[in-house]
């Protein structure tokens, strides 16, 4: 899926709207396994949607964008070896549980 | 003690609905409490956890004298100039704050085991329903003949970071050009695996900036390799070129003596007078309240379940961090983080009705060769024949092109934001 950084935006911006029930009404995964999951994930990715230094944002995102990114980490199709090996090790349900809960998340705004 | 006398009322207040609804942590008024030790990355990160996912159903008690915390990671890019010392300092009010932990500044002297207490400083007793027990490495400052506790101010370990790394920083930019810096690196195991090398490219770094090209950083290790060896001698080659010396037991043939009065060290095959630094790293061991209290083994760590990171003496103890016996997970920072995560987990399933998902760790550690050239080390780990065992690793190839090493920099600089929002909001 191909999703250009304008569109991709909006739709970031559309879901930081609609809060938390975005994720929950669109989830297809298990989100309580997948916030169990996201502990993994959160000592790199922030879970505030914040960015910092090389470490992408990766909260809000539309599942299927999330779940295809995976998979391609998984299937060594995109370089990154820390996101390949911790890719390498989820099963299909495991990345969908991971895009149902970071999916759910608001980008909360910047604090002091 | 009130506290006590209030708990133990409450407890048996409820006594008779949880023997019915066999969930006494849920009826709200018998509020257990989980004490944590240790204000680190493995200590600030299953206090958060435990409290935030637990939802005020646990009270959770965070005994750290420090009134904030500077992080060993990255106290060498401080060392280097990549960072200044508040960049990696950091408060615990927002764990106050946002998840009702309570922060008991003081530092734990005791654990009474039989009682389920901690003894603190002023002799006050914390009793506990499970602990955490995350104090990272103590010293063996007996480990180096002829240096000692005395001696850490005029021959730095800087293996704390704080006041030691500003000692090692000031000392570092006193050395004048042609000056020897001797490092004595530690035996394993050991905080930070490739930390002192990351210091040593710092310290190099900080000369070449300056111009003194002509000193020589001896590094003395009682170990026959290191982590990324390969790695760092490239680098040290390519940017220091005469600046570093590595030289393993076989080579220097041990350590005799250090003398801090005339800055000199002798090995059994050279000696190094009036070096103009001695940075002493010396050999490590479990915190000594974990030792105290009978958790560490022989070899001065603490055996866990690697199922649970559950105490291998004590059912209601929990170690984390660098202080327990993770297998083939290093000591690092990510890696008590990721212990820490899965003691939270277990703590909560024991003492409410959380879903208890098998342990998964990971970890990885990034380390600055010099600017924009950083070099990576991780893997997947998971429970298996009895220990946390590594699934899959991976480690940075030589060769790898500059604009790569550059994205591992800023990576690196992502991971610490990452961590530490992760540790203190």
């Amino acid at each position: 899926m191909s999703v250009s950084r304008l569109s991709r935006s909006a739709i970031f911006a559309a879901a930081a709207l609609a809060g938390s029930e975005y994720g929950q009404a669109a989830a297809g995964g298990d989100r309580a396994f997948g916030e169990y999951l996201s502990a993994e994930c959160v000592t790199c990715h922030q879970v505030t949607g914040q960015a910092t230094g090389g470490i992408p944002a990766i909260v809000a995102w539309p599942e299927d964008q999330f779940i295809a990114v995976m998979q391609a980490y998984k299937a060594k199709d995109r370089d990154n070896n820390v996101m390949q090996t911790m890719a390498g090790r989820l099963s299909k349900e495991e990345i969908e549980a991971l895009a149902a809960y970071f999916g759910s998340l608001p980008i909360q705004p910047l604090r002091n | 003690m009130m506290i006590d006398r209030r708990r133990l009322l409450a407890g048996s207040s409820v006594f008779g609905a949880a023997m019915v609804l066999g969930a006494p942590a849920l009826l709200g008024q018998a509020k257990q409490r989980v004490v944590v030790i240790g204000g680190g990355a493995g200590g600030a990160t299953a206090a958060k956890y435990i409290a935030k996912d637990s939802g005020g159903a646990i009270e959770v008690v965070l005994v750290e004298p420090a009134g904030e915390f500077i992080t060993c990671f990255h106290s060498n890019l401080y060392l280097g100039g990549f960072r200044d010392l508040k960049s990696i300092t950091h408060s615990y009010d927002r764990l106050t704050a946002n998840y009702g932990i309570r922060h008991n500044r003081q530092a734990a002297t005791q654990i009474d085991r039989e009682k389920k207490q901690v003894v603190l400083a002023d002799g006050t007793r914390l009793p506990y329903d499970r602990l955490v027990v995350s104090p990272g490495i103590d010293l063996k400052y007996d480990s180096v003949p002829g240096w000692s506790q005395a001696h850490e101010e005029t021959m730095p370990h800087a293996w704390k970071a704080g006041k030691q790394t500003e000692i090692l920083k000031s000392r570092l930019a006193a050395v004048e050009d042609g000056g020897t810096i001797v490092m004595i690196a530690p035996p394993n195991p050991y905080g930070c695996p490739p930390g002192p090398y990351e210091r040593v490219s710092m310290m190099a770094h900080v000369l070449k900036t300056a111009g003194k090209t002509k000193c020589k950083i001896m590094v003395l290790d009682p170990k026959e390799s290191f982590s990324k060896q390969g790695l760092f001698q490239a680098g040290w080659e390519k940017y220091y070129p005469g600046m570093v010396e590595w030289l393993g037991p076989k080579i220097h043939d041990g350590i005799k003596s250090v003398d801090p009065k005339t800055n000199t060290v002798e090995t059994g095959f050279e000696t190094y007078k009036n070096a103009a630094l001695v940075n002493v790293i010396p050999a490590q061991m479990a915190g000594k309240i974990a030792r105290d209290a009978g958790l560490a083994n022989a070899s001065g760590y603490c055996a866990i379940d690697p199922e649970t990171m559950r105490s291998s003496v004590d059912a209601n103890i929990y170690v984390i961090g660098d202080a327990c016996i993770a297998g083939d997970m290093p000591k690092s920072a990510f890696a008590a983080n990721s212990q820490a995560k899965v003691a939270a987990l277990n703590v909560r399933g024991e003492l409410t009705a959380a879903r208890v998902f098998p342990a998964r760790y990971a970890n990885t550690c990034w380390s600055l060769i010099a600017p924009d050239d950083t070099v990576k080390v991780g893997g997947s780990y998971g429970a298996k024949d009895g220990k946390i065992a590594a699934l899959t690793t991976f480690v940075s190839q030589t060769g790898e092109t500059e604009a790569m090493r550059k994205e591992q920099q800023a990576e690196n600089m992502g991971w610490y934001a990452g961590i530490t929002s992760d540790m203190f909001s």
